[in-house]
């Protein structure tokens, strides 16, 4: 499987870590319950088919990005730049 | 930063210099200083150009988004960058001993390099005087082509001795030198 990182261009996936849904969002700090902090940490949809998730290209210019990827096929679909520089590299 | 000892080489005997194919040169070398600078967002061009003003002989690298790797022919440089990149502007790191530069040149250099990095080191694709980030292993290498068959990989000093092994063992199969 190839990405293509927005500084670096098509790389081999292995030179990226994977970083996780880049779907689930944090509650906010003071949201005390268990549970919403639960279910960010642990409860996963584990898709067939599209899914976004963060990656960061590790072994290069060590940029976020959110790959969205059919998990039946492989397919990669778009990778987009996150983070502070992400305007900058779109 | 309080001066630190002598440089070494982690390489010691590995890169003894010995004769063979000129198909394959390889070298090591100790940077005089070699300098991480990273920019904010909102200071690229401000840090560039305090890079740019900073006289010395010398070869920036970008290597990330508003981020360089710079190798000077003087000691010295991350003092000098310090001084005019403050933390409002980004972070300077000082990488001198961080780093061993592995130096590989001659006919098959591109061959030997690109049976182990997953890279395309065609020169339209990867020109001379540009730099590319990779790994082999996962051991990073920031990769710097000085010409169509020479190249200098950044190794991380603490891993060189391993990589020093592959490049030699890649390099057998046609013979090589060592400088
Ligand atoms: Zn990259």
């Amino acid at each position: 499987m190839r990405l293509t990182c927005p500084y670096c261009g098509p790389r081999d996936h292995q030179e990226f870590t994977y970083r996780g849904d880049a779907s689930a969002v944090r509650p906010v700090l003071d949201n005390t319950s268990i549970d919403d902090h639960n279910a960010y940490i642990y409860d996963r949809t584990n898709p067939d088919g599209l899914h976004r998730e963060l990656w960061n290209h590790t072994s290069g210019c060590r940029t976020h990005i959110i790959v969205e990827r059919n998990t039946i096929t492989h397919d990669v679909v778009s990778c987009e730049p996150v983070g502070p520089f992400a305007e900058q590299l779109k | 930063m309080a001066d630190l000892a002598e440089k070494l080489s982690p390489l010691h005997e590995l890169a003894m210099p010995r004769s063979g194919s000129d198909k394959v040169i390889l070298s090591e070398r100790l940077c005089d200083s070699l300098v991480q600078v990273q920019a904010w967002p909102d200071s690229v061009g401000e840090v560039e150009k305090q890079i740019k003003q900073t006289r010395g002989k010398r070869n920036v690298m970008p290597t990330g988004p508003g981020r360089w790797l710079i190798d000077d022919q003087s000691e010295g440089l991350e003092e000098k960058l310090r001084k005019k990149i403050g933390a409002e502007l980004g972070a300077v790191t000082g990488l001198t001993h961080a780093r061993v530069v592995v130096s590989i040149s001659g006919e098959k250099a591109t061959w030997v390099l690109a049976s182990g990095i997953a890279l395309d080191f065609d020169v339209t694709a990867f020109p001379i005087g540009t730099t590319q980030m990779s790994h082999h292993h996962e051991i990073g290498l920031t990769i710097y082509r000085v010409g169509e068959n020479s190249f200098d990989l950044y190794v991380f000093t603490s891993l060189v001795r391993s990589f020093w092994h592959w490049i030699e063992k890649a390099s057998a199969e046609i013979g090589y030198s060592v400088i």
